[in-house]
Parts: C-alpha cells; sequence; structure tokens
C-alpha cells in the first residue's frame, strides 16, 4: 500500500505562496510558515534581531495576549516550536487533522504580532540567558567563534545569537523596521502537510492574511572570500579541544548539492565514514564528523572534531589526512553506495509523519521554489555518481579547509 | 484501519524467555526495531562501572563471519541507521531501515547479540572510546549535573554512571568483558520489539529460527533504595547556575499513573504549563526549566530542571520549587483539559513513527511486561476526572527533594514549606 501523495500550490493575491502534501492516510496535520530571513539579513547594529524577534512572534498581537497564544498552542494539543538559523526563520506546528482550522489561525495571527514594548523589555532577559547558555556549551561556541572568521566579512559569518551588547542595545523600533522590511507576504512561505481539504484551507489562509501588504526585500549574495587555514584560540573555561572545520561547498540551488552531501556522508558520517575509522572508531576522539551545508546561492563543507586538548594537533593532522586522501585519490563506488543508501533511507524515515515531511519539502521549496517529494529526493541521490563527487573534489575544496580550535591549552 | 491500527500488537514468547512484539504499520515502506537486554548500569559489577556501556559497542566490532568494518559496511549497505546504548537497566540495539532489508538486517543482529567476537584489538578501542565519552562531559554541565544527581537520589546502584568512572575504565580487561558477556548477555528477560510495514508470519518463524538456541538467564536487577533527600553543590565557573532536582513519582503499573502524568503535564507540558510560565513568562528568568518524569523497574521518579545566570539561580531554584509544591493544591478543569489534549495528540503523533512505536514497545514490555496499545493508553489518560486528579494530589505527601546545583556559588539551603 502506498501513500496517494498530492501536491498543491497556490499564490495568494497578496503574495503569499501557499504549499501543501497532501496525504489522505495521515492523522496528523503539519502546518509552517517559512520567513526567508536571518542573520545573514542583519546589518551589525541589529546583530541578533531575527532570532530576538522570533521569540517576540510568540508575544501575541491585536487579538491575542502572549498568554493566549501558549495557551491555545497547548489547548490545540500542538507540537510546535520555531527556529532561527542563518538565512530562515520558521515557525512550526503539528497537530491532530481535525484541528487544522484553529492551528491556521493561530499562525497566521502570530506573523502579524504586536511587539508590546514592555514584552520587548522582558524577552530580552531570556535571550540574554539563552546566550549565556551557549557560553557554557563549547561545542555550540566554537561554531559561533568560528563562522565568524571562516566567513571574513561575509554576512553568512553573522552570529544567530548576537552578543550581549547588541541585544542589550537593540530597541523595539529596530525590531519593527527589521520586520516590516522582512516579513512581507511575498517573503514567507506557508507549507502545510498531512491531511487537510486544500480549498479550505486556501479560503482560510486568504482571509487571515487579506490586510498583508507586500514590500521589497532583497538579499545581498557578495562572493564569498573565505578564510583559509588553521588558527586557534585559548579559553581556560573549557575543558577539552573542539575544532570548527570549514571548506568550500556548493549552494541549495546547485545540481552538484547531492552529490555533496554524500560526499559528505563518505568522510563523515556518524558511523562506518572515513573519519569515524581514522578518530572515532580508535577512541582518540569522542566526535568527529563532516556534513555538507546548502545556503541560499552558497555552501560549505562543516566539521566537527573534539578531543582531549593534549592530543588536538595529532587529531587535527590525521583529520586533514582523511580530507586530503579523499581529494587526492577519491571514493570507492562502494563507500558511495553505502552513503547514497544511508542518505535515502534517513530521507524516508523522517518522511514517515507529515511534520517530517513539512520540514524536509518546505525547506528544499523556499531554495528551489520547485516541490519534491520523497521519491524525488531519493531518485536525486540515487542519480548522483562518484563522477558528480570528481567534479567537486577537483575544485580542491580541502586545499582550502579552514579549522578553528577552541581548548583549554594553547595549541 | 489507520486511525486504530494500534490495538494489533502482537506478542509471542520463546522457550528461552525472550520475548518478541510486534505492531504492524502496513502503510509504510520503513520498520523499526529495538533489542532491549537487562543488562545495564545497575547491574555493572562493583569495580568495573561502565562494562554494560563498553560491552554494547565492543559487540558492535566484528561478529559472525564479519570482522567490525566488514559488518559496519554491510548494516551501511542496507540502508540501517543504528542507534542504543546501555541505560541503568538495559542496553539497546536499535535500527530503522526500509522494510525489505529486514531478514537480512536481523541475521546480522543475531550474530551482533549471539556470536560477536569480542577480540582484544577491538576491546582497546572500545575502551579508549568510553574514556573519550567519560572526559567530555567536563564540557557539558547540565549532563554532568544529571549524571551526579543520580548518585545523590539512588543509594541503590541506579545512582551509578553507565559511563563508569577513570578508576573503573581502567579496570577492565578483555577477559573480565568476555565473563560478563557469558553471565549477562541472556534471552531471559530480553525482548525484540518490531514495527513498520512487515509481516508478523515471516518475523516470528525467522525470529525462533535465529534466537531459539539462545540460553542464559542473565543477572537480575537490584531492587531501588533512595537515599535521604538533601541538597549538594558543585562548584564550577560556568556562565549559568544549573539547578537540578529529584524527587519520587509514581512506579510504571501504578494504578496512579496517568493521574500522575497528568498533574506532571500539567506542570511541564507545553507553553503554557506552570513552570514555563511562572519561571519563564513571567518572571524571565531562564531560557530551559522543565519537570520530567523518569521510570526504571518498579520506581518513577521526576527531574526538575532550571539554568540561569547567578545573580537570578536563587529566585530561579525558590520559583521551581514553590510550583512543584504547590501543585498539590490542586489544578483547574482547563489545565486538565489542556495536558489531556497534549497527551492524547502526541500519543497519536507519535503513533505514525515507527522508531518512536518500536522503542515504546520494547519499553512497556521491560517495565510492565507486556505492551500497551494507544488505544488502551487512550483510555486512561481520559477516565481521570478532575475531581479524582485533585483528590490524588492533596493526599500526596509533601515532595522531598534532593537537590544538587552546579556553578560559580551555593544556594541557600532548602528548609520544608
Amino acid at each position: 500500500m502506498k501513500n496517494p501523495l498530492t501536491f498543491h500550490k497556490t499564490v495568494l493575491s497578496n503574495g503569499l505562496t501557499v504549499i501543501g502534501e497532501h496525504n489522505p492516510l495521515a492523522q496528523s496535520f503539519a502546518a509552517g510558515y517559512f520567513a526567508n530571513t536571518g542573520s545573514r539579513d542583519e546589518q551589525p547594529e541589529v546583530a541578533g534581531v531575527s532570532h530576538f524577534l522570533e521569540h517576540m512572534m510568540f508575544k501575541g498581537t491585536s487579538r491575542r495576549t502572549a498568554e493566549d497564544v501558549n495557551l491555545e498552542f497547548d489547548a490545540l494539543g500542538a507540537n510546535y516550536n520555531a527556529y532561527t538559523n542563518d538565512e530562515r526563520t520558521v515557525y512550526y506546528g503539528a497537530v491532530l487533522a481535525e484541528r487544522s482550522a484553529k492551528l491556521l489561525d493561530l499562525l497566521s495571527d502570530m506573523m502579524r504580532p504586536a511587539l508590546r514594548q514592555d514584552d520587548f523589555d522582558s524577552e530580552k532577559n531570556v535571550i540574554l540567558e539563552e546566550i549565556a547558555m551557549y557560553e557554557d556549551r563549547p561545542q555550540f561556541k566554537v561554531f559561533e567563534l568560528a563562522t565568524e572568521r571562516y566567513f571574513n566579512g561575509h554576512p553568512l559569518g553573522n552570529s544567530v545569537l548576537g552578543t550581549t551588547d547588541s541585544i542589550k542595545a537593540l530597541t523595539r523600533e529596530q525590531m519593527l523596521a527589521y520586520f516590516n522590511a522582512r516579513y512581507a507576504p511575498n517573503n514567507l512561505l506557508l507549507a502545510v502537510a498531512g491531511n487537510y481539504d486544500w480549498d479550505a484551507v486556501i479560503t482560510q489562509v486568504e482571509d487571515l492574511t487579506a490586510s498583508w501588504q507586500q514590500a521589497k526585500t532583497t538579499r545581498v549574495y557578495p562572493q564569498v572570500c573565505a578564510k583559509e587555514g588553521d588558527e586557534s584560540l585559548q579559553d581556560t573555561k573549557v575543558k577539552r579541544a573542539h575544532v570548527a572545520v570549514f571548506a568550500p561547498g556548493v549552494s541549495a540551488q546547485d545540481p552538484l548539492r547531492y552529490a555533496a552531501s554524500i560526499l559528505a556522508n563518505v568522510i563523515g558520517d556518524s558511523s562506518g565514514s572515513r573519519l569515524y575509522w581514522a578518530l572515532v572508531d580508535k577512541g582518540l576522539v569522542d566526535s568527529a564528523g563532516l556534513s555538507h551545508s546548502s545556503n541560499d546561492g552558497a555552501g560549505s563543507f562543516t566539521g566537527y572534531v573534539s578531543s582531549g586538548p593534549q592530543d588536538i594537533k595529532k587529531v587535527l593532522g590525521i583529520y586533514h589526512q582523511v580530507l586530503q586522501d579523499v581529494q587526492t585519490n577519491g571514493v570507492t563506488q562502494e563507500e558511495w553506495q553505502r552513503a547514497q543508501r544511508k542518505l535515502a533511507t534517513s530521507l524516508t524515515l523522517r518522511g514517515e509523519t507529515p511534520f517530517g515531511r513539512l520540514m524536509s519539502f518546505g525547506t528544499s521549496y523556499l531554495y528551489t521554489h520547485t516541490y519534491q517529494s520523497v521519491a524525488d529526493v531519493v531518485n536525486a541521490v540515487f542519480n548522483s555518481s562518484v563522477e558528480d563527487a570528481l567534479v567537486l573534489l577537483q575544485r580542491k575544496p580541502f586545499s582550502k579547509a579552514y579549522s578553528f580550535t577552541l581548548s583549554s591549552e594553547s595549541v | 484501519m489507520v486511525s486504530d491500527s494500534t490495538s494489533d500488537i502482537k506478542v509471542h514468547t520463546l522457550a528461552n524467555g525472550m520475548t518478541l512484539v510486534f505492531e504492524a504499520m502496513p502503510w509504510l515502506p520503513s520498520v523499526s526495531f529495538t533489542f532491549l537486554l537487562p543488562v545495564g548500569a545497575s547491574t555493572d559489577p562493583s569495580g568495573q562501572e561502565g562494562s554494560a556501556s563498553v560491552l554494547n559497542d565492543w559487540m558492535y566490532r566484528g561478529a559472525g563471519k564479519l570482522t567490525s568494518q566488514a559488518l559496519s559496511d554491510t548494516l551501511d549497505g542496507l540502508g540501517v541507521r543504528r542507534g542504543g546504548g546501555a541505560g541503568k537497566e538495559t542496553m539497546s540495539f536499535s535500527a530503522s531501515l526500509l522494510s525489505e532489508a529486514l531478514p537480512e538486517t536481523l541475521n546480522l543482529y543475531a550474530d551482533i547479540l549471539l556470536r560477536p567476537h569480542l577480540n582484544d584489538e577491538e576491546f582497546s578501542n572500545a575502551k579508549k572510546l568510553a574514556q573519550q565519552e567519560l572526559e567530555s562531559l567536563a564540557d557539558s554541565p547540565t549532563q554532568q549535573l544529571f549524571i551526579k544527581l543520580a548518585s545523590q537520589y539512588f543509594a541503590s546502584p541506579h545512582g551509578l554512571s553507565g559511563l563508569g568512572s577513570e578508576e573503573s575504565l581502567a579496570a577492565l580487561t578483555p577477559a573480565l568483558l568476555r565473563a560478563q558477556f557469558a553471565e549477562r548477555v541472556a534471552p531471559a528477560g530480553a525482548v525484540l520489539s518490531v514495527a513498520g510495514g512487515v509481516s508478523w508470519e515471516a518475523l516470528v518463524s525467522q525470529v525462533e529460527a535465529l534466537f531459539a538456541d539462545w540460553s542464559g538467564t542473565g543477572v537480575p536487577l537490584p531492587g531501588v533504595v533512595l537515599r535521604e533527600a538533601h541538597q549538594d553543590h558543585i562548584t564550577e565557573e560556568t556562565s549559568q547556575v544549573q539547578i537540578g532536582v529529584a524527587f519520587p513519582g509514581v512506579a510504571p503499573g501504578d494504578d496512579a499513573y496517568y493521574t500522575h502524568a497528568l498533574a506532571l503535564q500539567v506542570l511541564s507540558g507545553g507553553m503554557a504549563s506552570r513552570l514555563f510560565t511562572e519561571v519563564r513568562e513571567k518572571r524571565n528568568l531562564v531560557y530551559s526549566v522543565a519537570a520530567v518524569a523518569r521510570t526504571i523497574r518498579g520506581h518513577g521518579y521526576t527531574l526538575g530542571y532550571a539554568g540561569t545566570t547567578p545573580e537570578r539561580a536563587q529566585e530561579t531554584m525558590d520559583v521551581l520549587l514553590h510550583e512543584l509544591r504547590n501543585i498539590r493544591n490542586g489544578v483547574t478543569a482547563e489545565e486538565l483539559e489542556r495536558a489531556r489534549t497534549g497527551m492524547l495528540s502526541q500519543l497519536v503523533m507519535q503513533g505514525e513513527s515507527t522508531g518512536a512505536r518500536a522503542s515504546a514497545l520494547a519499553q512497556d514490555t521491560f517495565l510492565l511486561g507486556k505492551p500497551r496499545t494507544v488505544a488502551w493508553i487512550k483510555e486512561q489518560i481520559l477516565s481521570v476526572s478532575l475531581d479524582a486528579l485533585n483528590a490524588y494530589l492533596s493526599a500526596s505527601a509533601e515532595p522531598d527533594f534532593t537537590i544538587l546545583t552546579l556553578g560559580p556559588k551555593p544556594l541557600a539551603e532548602v528548609t520544608s514549606a
């Protein structure tokens, strides 16, 4: 018995794109607003505003208080949250199918927040606590520090959280200006998945968003002039050594993005990869990996390795050697097929639930403006060949690798 | 059919004591399974803490006809996504995969459980990796807090860390662990749960063929003994103070289990829950605050958590403890309704995932002796009335908190309210 899935798409007169993947067998319904905005779209004086705004979107609207928002989500029995990264901010919920209309009402209303001054002032404390929490997590902190250095002035290096200083200095007016510029309907995508009635969804959303005004939104795409080589920082609060590794990859629009993901899986998946056998299997490190992140118009291979501070030089040497070996000698057909199979299985498993589907096809639509079913993505993975990997490797990405070590000892 | 799929759970017990539990999800092209063995940190021999965890890793490092790398490559080639590890009472080997690969994958897992190579070189690698994991705790203050809180709460071996200690890991040798494998890894009390798009008949006959000859009784689990409630502090120069609280809850299988679960949902079930509202929304003291239920065989307990900067730590702890105590004064009809809706909704949504179902079936069978259907759980949640819940809460004893904080300075000693 196969899922008879149907794709739906309507662009409303206000410019909002609504897409859906209908699954008549699903018991649940998931919906998400994907805002095409994140830390890369921030000016330095408002560093962290995208993420802070994400918190404020839960603080009520002209028809709901902050408490109402929380109460309603819970009364719906929803699985809900939001996240912000360098280039998108996503608000999502999943409920039983019969509550779909209520979820859409709540999420859509939230997209026009009240941004009250007193809520803004008090939520600032929560953001500062979140920054303090990550201060104690060097596994996270090393990426904050390394991303900024690697991207070397490119907006993809902007911090998602911002700093204690930038958050303290931020005003409600600055946030409102950012909101007006970035949350216009033509810069948002609404995606739904699971069991729903498309005509009812469209009629309801049209009504809910009728007053939303379009705006001219832009994003800059400067050339990435990434940093290369090895750098480090001594931090006596850290007990171990944590390394973030970057190398140039391909964008979320590039047809080679599947090959890049498979290649990263061969090199750095959490089990059975080159880095696993060279470092984790032997117990030289507690963790070592590499993945590929495709961004809007740019991309990078991103890696992490961590060991005791005394061993990190040797460990990083082995890490680089693994990358160089793949760049020089390529990968075997067998390795490639194993990685394809692993990725295809993960994609299928994530597709089991409407919520898993929402995140996958919503995100890919945001970048490519095309719908991809699980089968489409699985086919794209199986159609990527070792020759595609050679095209990537001929660009010698790992000769341009950058590493940043955060360690208790000087390296 | 889909809406009532979970009433179709099948159980088969092998003569050697191993239990096979199955839930059909025929609309899915995927399947998940979990092997759960009653081998965990609480049965690690004294002085050899961390054994179950190292053994679990070592068993994956070559089995049957395949070396460590060949086994890993074969599983990867089949697209098997693996999980597992050792906990307080059990070690697990779990996998998610496409349905057609299940027979071949089960053959390999029979090798891992029954015929692991357990060779010296792989032992040395597994031990070094365990030492790395133990050392990495130093940079994970929250994880560190909860490991130490368990040792403050339990007097029985349930308080031992599955990761072991520097000394106990150093003491492990291949010979000691091989002896442990022979004694502890056994079919008695072992559970294999399977959920997904595969057929029951083929599964039963394969499992019989693979595991019928497996024998052994294993090592019994110890009884739960608690320490007297107390407060302690670990001094670390962290940016946030980590606050952890442990206190007794309700054991799995207890008549009050769902009544208690609903009360905990009121406390910490969503963004409108009491803890989130009082600690984060009204007072903006934290980013994270929560209370969660933990169950082991014959015992249930609650863990409370908040992380905050030092100047707000005392107020945060005071509000957290106040809310944990105050729930005994009762909940409103609206709170119960939200809690009920939340639990029922999660139940159905988790029922859509093979991994979540396989894991729940295995846990139930281990803790309760039999799986619970989604329909049965639903009925239990629906049957708790407001009066019954409030009567249960007012009759419950004032919680005895074991408190552990980690941060630059200790907080004031808590006195009972």
